[in-house]
């Protein structure tokens, strides 16, 4: 408010010194100022400047964006500033008229960041943070913010991980932070911290097959900033929880003037790419059948056969799986905005709709939501001020696509069934109906085996999956200013979150069919309420010395209810909703919880600085956590930059021609992490049991806690320097940084004759992150009809961990549920959730059998079925199968325990992005790279499409198989009909261990700026049109649709890994914005 | 001045807030109760009673593997299915340190003897304030007697026989206290002896502090009462080979003559329909010690733990099959003894295949989510105990042997009375008391703990070999995340 008050003050006074020089000899210069979007902006100030800087006079622009100013000769440039947007300079050299784009992007010293509890100028901030406007991330098609970050930021890590709808991204800042808590950095919300993770997953048992992001809740249409605190200086004022990065979201406020009415649409599709090609029906039949007849006990009674199957027009069944499956979706989204306000009171108000359908059918997401933040200046001392969100989100799929987390084996798994279903089975009889056979898919057609498969399509049109979540995220705060340098504040808040799963599985075949019918509903209901009170003395004495001082406390209580029923048995077949008949009664699994936590906190921040030159900062943070035994921790930072660009000697030295700002910092401090710990973890526990009908008390069914446990701590390093380069026309960042984590909370094996339940959790691992960021910002053109800015940036990597615990020496995370199976391996030397499988050495040129290598290296050959009466075995040491494997600790053959290697490092090593951005008269074309590098993913998909039981196989195994007259392949093994291991599905192994490294062009925006003349005429300020594709191109020698891809979502230590994963979706989008 | 008062005034209210809600760090658990308040309340005190029994009924222990490898491991049974997740491995004699079988039963083991230790720790430290001391003294010795039944159990699968060696070599370790927290790993096993003294000495206790009988009926087998604690006792003095001890604890509880029946406290008497005991409500005179099952999920074996689904057939195959069909009857086991005769009621328990020659135990008939009651031990082992104890110690037809091998074969088999002239030798006799033996407990998990407390060779069924008892594979190996866990642990 202040500022515009000064701008018009400004305006005023500049007025007559204007037209004083205006009778000098000048000349009247004028233009237009739009942001990137094209929408004209208001109160932008114009400064018109002499070759040395000095301020000749000054404008601004007024409601459509127009300024006009009188320039005399000594006027070298024009400064066009803009809270939040990026400063212009741009030289007059004769020109009369101006187009300027300021633009929203990160590259500004003199923007403000959200600091947390406050905000500081950007020039001010001594700690590391990424910041990024929100109009980067408005109107891409995506269901939560994070999504759209992914290249964004050095520092920041963000990888999709499957193409189901609102899946949560693998969001990490500075590399992987924990073990066995939540690696997801913090995020605040307009000063609330979030719920992140995925709901429909709360506690570890997935309540609904459609994924629930908290996030997802705010429309990315509403976000004015996120700022993103990477190293302690930025995040210490969180203390116990900041280890992983704060993340701050501000949403979009008024701003004094007219109404302005904003709305903004786009329509797009979504599509599937990089499928597998599976093999059809001819190509199965004949296939499986060599297969067969390689498999020397499949003679006489124990034959298999593949036969043709016939549609009801008689012809051969070849069914392509994937036409029932995947489905071009179609996504719509709308949001209509109102904002404005006068001097004292600002208000937005908005709502949207979103409609996006995923690639898999029947998986979509619905949204509507509601943002209204008002702020009202009573007086001169005292502003109120709120927020209200309202958010209905509607999640919703028909069954497991088998790729969140736990579900990678999934039989109804739509990902995997697309893939594994012979070509051969039709999905109806000929009389129409489903083809069924019991739970599975019918497979008459088939004889001497069985198919274990389910037929997806009834299942598509019958069952359901679904969550819908009510989310309320609101706020009011009161700030009383009772002297200049004083401000008070306290706010109030709540963040509830209100979920429905609702589940249906169909009697008619399926996982719903030996239940005959199944419907599990659960209600959950995550509430917080947070009241944080503040005090903040901004104080400037000796004119030069700058001192801020916060003071606050905060109190956050979080609470957990969840309840439902599991019912089975429909009394009805037309049933399919829980409160119809059914005749069993069950509690939901998972779904019964009750918690609470509360976390009290006290907390200072003390910044100073010297003429701008020299800053120091210190930050301190008592935090008290209700779910630890230790409840009092101790957090803090402190931090210094030196701004050399403002010293003598630079500016003697004449640096300050090439260099506009030079900055160094660095910033020490211990930030900790409770993320995801549960309520109740240091009490030792007696749970309910039940001894022949009778209630008991019970310690086997409790579980262990730890009086004595505390958080996780990191202690981080942060050394760095900011530049600017030619009037900031080149700008850069550069950061090492050192993150040691220790305490790491692990569930430590006791020896079972101890007897104890559970684990009990241990403050025992240390693990590292180290690396490096690098950021360069530039203006190559800046023409008048056109211009390039470009900004690249590079993050670099490593995480190590340092040690776990005695009895502890190997945490192996498992993909699917209960761990079906297990490739990533976290142990001391190596990156969390290292790949672990086992050696091959190809195939054997003259018998077709994979080669594996055991532990000590040593060949040995595979073989499923030995001759019969050969007396050979199936691991031999020699190629002909006669000589018995033998290991070296007695056993006969090769397994993942006793011969699996760490192999590859799972996780991104290298990790950044390259936006572009080019303007030509009212055209804009946006490009976003994104690149992760030296990391490796296991493809486990890979190994299901050449196993050799009745799965259908991808067509490379055409070619690329052992044949007689294909002898030297050292790919695939001879086909042999039940072959499961010399492909790698019952021990993983190297060969399905691909390089993950990629880069992908994840946006291209090619937008049009109606011209305003043309507009003004029908009452509209601005419209703009763009077109958008998503996810256009990836290079990368990665064999599968997309190495960006995580079948464990979120987990730390279960990266890298692509086993039956839905990948991700290729978007194209049209979209309208218009502003009134 | 009087404006910076205001200001801090206004600054105290706003920071001082934070300080009423401390209380909200110490949440209570509302779903679980804190170990510190578990000894608080005498009905707290006698649920975790109960929750001891529910432990020692756990589906890997006494409540399903624990009495299906007593058998499988045997003679008797076919494997069926090849699955080694339902004990393929334990029945080919060949399980490693990480099968199924091996891990389970000792963690589960272990588990109900911790929860046993924490329990006696706890009434030594309030509990017993808590419900008195008569109470208290129940409660320990119903304590002490699951505790003595979790080590005799592991002792009979990862410790060589007592015979072998007089109890000379390593048995399981020995834990007393109970423990809550990270941190006792380590610690050796113990040498079979003296699990054994410690096995007696609780079953001692227990005797002395259990009550005579309860309320009812269904109380007096579903909880220990004093002539439990007897009854095992023959048991554990039958496997260490002392007779005398036998005759003397089985004395206390079976009278000199028949009809049989225990002269004070719980008066147990054989039934004279067996197939009653196999029956609900499950809490005939007979059964001594058994434990309930109910429909309820986590009141019943679970997962490929129920007797009934190893050893019924499935539906599918055969009519009235209630089971998966994992194990059927071995053709040359115990069925093929053609002095078992076909009007024995307990050929009852057999039935046929729909097609084919396949037999199948049907002693736990009921269905999903099978709620037979597992039988911990029942009379007619108490007189056969005594009967073979006497048979060894006089080293006679002893007539009170015969008599007592009669009562359990005749109630069955009225065609067949047994005098002392049946029997030529004291070995026809004990012979005769061992297959009785083999007959009536079929299904009951005891098969194998006779072989082994014999040193008798379990002997080759279908393709599974036959183990000598200097044979590796006779006893299983250790656990292998004991091995890995506790360094002073040694393995088999």
């Amino acid at each position: 408010m202040k500022k515009v008050m000064s701008l018009f003050v400004c305006l005023f006074l500049a007025y007559p010194l204007l037209h004083l020089q205006a009778q000098n000899t000048t000349v009247p210069v004028s233009g237009t100022v739009t942001d990137e979007k094209g929408i004209p902006l208001a109160a932008v100030t114009v400064t018109a400047l002499t070759g040395d800087k000095k301020v000749v006079s000054t404008t601004v622009t007024d409601a459509s964006g127009v300024f006009k100013l009188n320039v005399s000769a000594r006027v070298r440039s024009l400064q066009f500033s803009y809270t939040g947007l990026e400063e212009q300079l741009i030289a007059v050299s004769g020109k009369r008229e101006f187009t300027v784009t300021l633009r929203a992007g990160s590259r500004n010293l003199s923007e403000v960041v959200v600091v947390g509890y406050g905000t500081q100028a950007k020039k001010d901030v001594t700690g590391s943070v990424a910041s990024v406007k929100g109009a980067v991330i408005s109107e891409k098609p995506v269901q939560s913010f994070e999504s759209a970050l992914a290249g964004r930021s050095a520092g920041v890590q963000i990888t999709v991980p499957s193409g189901v709808v609102n899946e949560p991204p693998v969001f990490r800042v500075r590399g992987t932070n924990s073990i066995s808590l939540s690696s997801y950095p913090l995020v605040v919300v307009d000063g609330v911290p979030s719920f992140t993770g995925d709901y429909s997953n709360p506690n570890g048992t997935e309540l609904s097959n459609s994924s629930a992001n908290p996030l997802a809740s705010i429309n990315p249409n509403d976000i004015e900033s996120i700022d993103i605190a990477k190293d302690p200086a930025a995040t210490a004022i969180y203390g116990s929880r900041a280890a992983n990065g704060v993340v701050f979201i501000t949403t979009k406020k008024g701003k004094p003037g007219r109404v302005r009415v904003v709305y903004d649409g786009w329509v797009g599709e979504n599509i599937a790419y990089g499928l597998p090609q599976m093999m059809n029906a001819d190509q199965y039949i004949a296939f499986k059948s060599t297969a067969v007849a390689n498999n020397p006990a499949l003679t006489g009674p124990s034959l298999v056969t593949f036969n043709y199957a016939q549609d009801a027009h008689g012809k051969n069944v070849n069914t392509d799986w994937y036409h029932y499956i995947y489905r071009h979706g179609y996504s719509q989204s709308h949001s209509l905005s109102l904002s404005g306000g006068n001097e004292s009171t600002t208000y937005y108000l908005a709502g949207g709709y979103t409609s996006q359908e995923g690639i898999i059918k029947r998986n979509a997401f619905n949204r509507a939501n509601i943002l209204v933040n008002i702020d009202s200046r009573i007086n001169k001392a005292i502003t109120i001020g709120g927020k209200i969100s309202y958010s209905d989100e509607q999640n919703l799929a028909a069954a497991s696509s088998g790729s969140l987390p736990g579900e990678a084996y999934n039989t109804i798994g739509l990902g995997r069934e697309g893939l594994v279903l012979p070509s051969i089975l039709a999905p109806y009889l000929p009389t129409g109906s489903y083809n069924i056979n019991g739970a599975t898919i019918g497979y008459p057609n088939v004889t001497g085996t069985s198919i274990p498969f389910f037929n997806p399509v009834p299942i598509l049109d019958l069952s359901r999956s679904n969550n819908e979540v009510n989310h309320i995220q609101s706020s009011v705060y009161a700030q009383i200013k009772p002297l200049s340098w004083v401000t008070l504040k306290s706010m109030y808040a709540i963040d509830n979150l209100l979920i429905d799963y609702d589940n249906f599985s169909t009697p008619i075949t399926g996982d719903g069919f030996s239940t005959t019918g199944t419907a599990t509903d659960t209600y959950g209901k995550y509430k917080t309420w947070l009241w944080d009170n503040t005090a903040q003395f901004d104080y400037t004495f000796g004119s030069n010395h700058n001192l801020s001082l916060l003071v606050g406390n905060e109190q956050q209580r979080r609470s957990s209810t969840g309840f439902g029923i599991n019912r089975q048995t429909l009394s009805d077949p037309a049933y399919t909703y829980i409160q119809a008949g059914f005749t069993i009664n069950n509690p939901p699994v998972g779904g019964m919880i009750l918690g609470q936590n509360y976390l009290l906190s006290t907390f200072g921040r003390l910044t100073y600085n010297f003429n701008h030159k020299y800053y120091l900062m210190g930050t301190i943070r008592e935090d008290q956590y209700s779910a630890l035994g230790v409840k009092k921790g101790v957090f803090g930072g402190g931090s210094a930059g030196w701004e050399i660009a403002q010293e003598k000697f630079w500016t003697s030295a004449g640096l300050d021609h090439f260099f506009s700002s030079f900055r160094f910092r660095g910033s020490y401090g211990k930030v900790g992490n409770n993320a995801g710990i549960g309520d109740f973890t240091p009490y030792s526990l007696y749970g309910s049991g039940i001894y022949g009908g009778t209630a008991t008390l019970s310690f086997p069914s409790g579980s262990v806690g730890n009086p004595n446990l505390k958080w996780e701590t990191s202690l981080q390093t942060d050394v760095g320097f900011n530049f600017g380069i030619l009037h900031d026309r080149v700008t850069g960042e550069f950061a090492y940084y050192n993150n040691n984590t220790n305490g790491l909370i692990l569930y430590v094996s006791q020896a079972p004759s101890v007897g104890l339940p559970t684990n009990p959790p241990l403050n025992i691992g240390s693990m590292y992150n180290r690396g490096i960021e690098a950021t360069v910002n530039a203006t190559p053109v800046q023409k008048r009809n056109f211009s390039w800015y470009t900004s690249l940036n590079f993050t670099y990597n490593t995480n190590k961990v340092t040690a776990l615990a005695p009895g502890l020496t190997a945490i192996q995370t498992g993909t699917g549920a209960a761990g079906a199976e297990t490739v990533n391996q976290t142990k001391t030397g190596y990156s969390e959730g290292y790949l672990w499988v086992v050696r091959t050495a190809g195939v054997d040129p003259s018998t077709g059998k994979r080669i594996f290598l055991n532990s000590a290296g040593q060949k040995v050959y595979f073989q499923y079925q030995p001759p019969l009466g050969s007396g050979q075995s199936q691991w031999t040491s020699s190629a002909d199968g006669t000589v018995k494997y033998v290991s070296p600790t007695g056993g006969s053959s090769i397994t993942q325990a006793a011969d699996g290697v760490m192999y590859k490092n799972c996780l991104p090593r290298y990790v950044g992005g390259w936006t572009n951005s080019f303007n030509y008269s009212g055209f804009t074309l946006d490009v976003l790279l994104t690149y992760q590098a030296g990391f490796y993913v296991f493809y486990g998909t890979n190994a299901g499409l050449h196993d050799q039981r009745v799965w259908n196989n991808e067509t490379d195994m055409l070619t690329d198989a052992w044949s007689p007259k294909n002898p030297n392949t050292m790919k695939y093994a001879k086909p042999v009909f039940g072959d499961n291991t010399s492909n790698g599905t019952t021990i993983p192994v190297d060969i399905n261990v691909f390089s993950g490294n990629f880069i992908k062009v994840r946006n291209v925006t090619l937008s049009y700026n109606l011209p305003a003349r043309m507009l003004s005429t029908v009452k509209i300020s601005n419209a703009r049109v763009y077109v958008s594709g998503q996810n256009l191109g990836i290079i990368t020698k990665y064999p599968g649709p997309d190495p960006e891809v995580s079948s464990n979502g979120n987990s730390n230590s279960g990266q890298g890994v692509d086993q039956n994963t839905v990948a991700n979706a290729r978007t194209f989008t049209v979209g309208l914005n218009v502003g009134f | 001045m009087k404006k910076n008062i205001k200001i801090l005034s206004l600054l105290t209210i706003l920071l001082g807030f934070g300080a009423c809600q401390k209380k909200d760090l110490y949440p209570v658990p509302q779903t679980a109760v804190a170990d510190v308040s578990a000894f608080t309340t005498a009905s707290r005190i006698q649920s975790m009673v109960l929750s001891l029994y529910g432990a020692l009924k756990n589906g890997s222990s006494y409540g399903g593997r624990y009495v299906i490898d007593g058998d499988i491991k045997a003679d008797n049974f076919i494997n069926e299915l090849s699955n080694v997740f339902t004990g393929y491995d334990v029945w080919s004699e060949n399980p490693t340190n990480s099968s199924t079988a091996v891990v389970n039963l000792w963690s589960a083991a272990y588990q109900c003897i911790n929860a046993c230790n924490l329990f006696i720790d706890g009434m030594n430290n309030g509990g017993t304030k808590i419900v008195g001391t008569t109470l208290a003294a129940n409660y320990i010795a119903e304590a002490q007697l699951i505790r003595a039944i979790s080590y005799y159990c592991l002792l009979q699968y990862y410790a060589m026989p007592y015979a072998n060696g007089n109890g000379s070599h390593l048995g399981v370790p020995l834990r007393l206290k109970g423990i809550e927290s990270a941190g006792y790993s380590n610690l050796a096993r113990s040498p079979v002896d003296s699990v054994y003294a410690q096995i007696i000495s609780d079953l001692n206790a227990a005797e002395a502090g259990l009550p005579l009988n309860y309320s009812s009926a269904y109380n007096n087998v579903t909880r220990a009462q004093r002539n439990t604690a007897i009854a095992l006792k023959t048991r554990v003095y039958l496997s260490l080979g002392n007779y005398a001890s036998v005759i003397t604890e089985a004395g206390k509880i079976v009278s000199a003559s028949a009809p049989f029946t225990s002269p004070s406290g719980v008066a147990f008497a054989l039934q004279s329909d067996i197939t009653k005991v196999f029956a609900p409500p499950y809490t005939t005179s007979e059964s001594i010690f058994a434990l309930p099952m109910t429909a309820t999920t986590g009141d019943n074996p679970g997962t490929q733990n129920q007797l009934g689904f190893y050893f019924s057939p499935s539906k599918g195959t055969t009519t009235g099959g209630t089971g998966n069909g994992e194990y059927s009857l071995n053709p040359n086991g115990v069925i093929a003894d053609p002095l078992w005769t076909a009007t024995d009621k307990r050929r009852a328990f057999i039935m046929g295949s729909n097609s084919g020659t396949k037999k199948w135990l049907n002693k736990y008939p009921a269905p999903s989510p099978y709620t037979d009651y597992p039988i911990v031990i029942r009379y007619s082992e108490v007189l056969l105990n005594l009967a073979e104890a006497r048979a060894r110690s006089t080293n006679s037809v002893d007539p009170q042997a015969v008599a007592l091998l009669n009562a359990v074969r005749n109630r069955s088999d009225p065609t067949t009375t047994y005098t002392v002239a049946s029997f030529a030798t004291v070995s026809v006799l004990i012979n005769a008391i061992l297959e009785e033996r083999n007959i009536e407990f079929l299904g009951e998990g005891m098969r194998n703990n006779d072989l082994m407390r014999l040193q008798l060779q379990v002997p080759a069924k279908g393709s599974a070999p036959a183990r000598n008892p200097t044979d590796v594979g006779y006893i299983w190996p250790i656990s292998v995340s004991e091995l890995s866990l506790n360094t002073l642990c040694v393995d088999n």
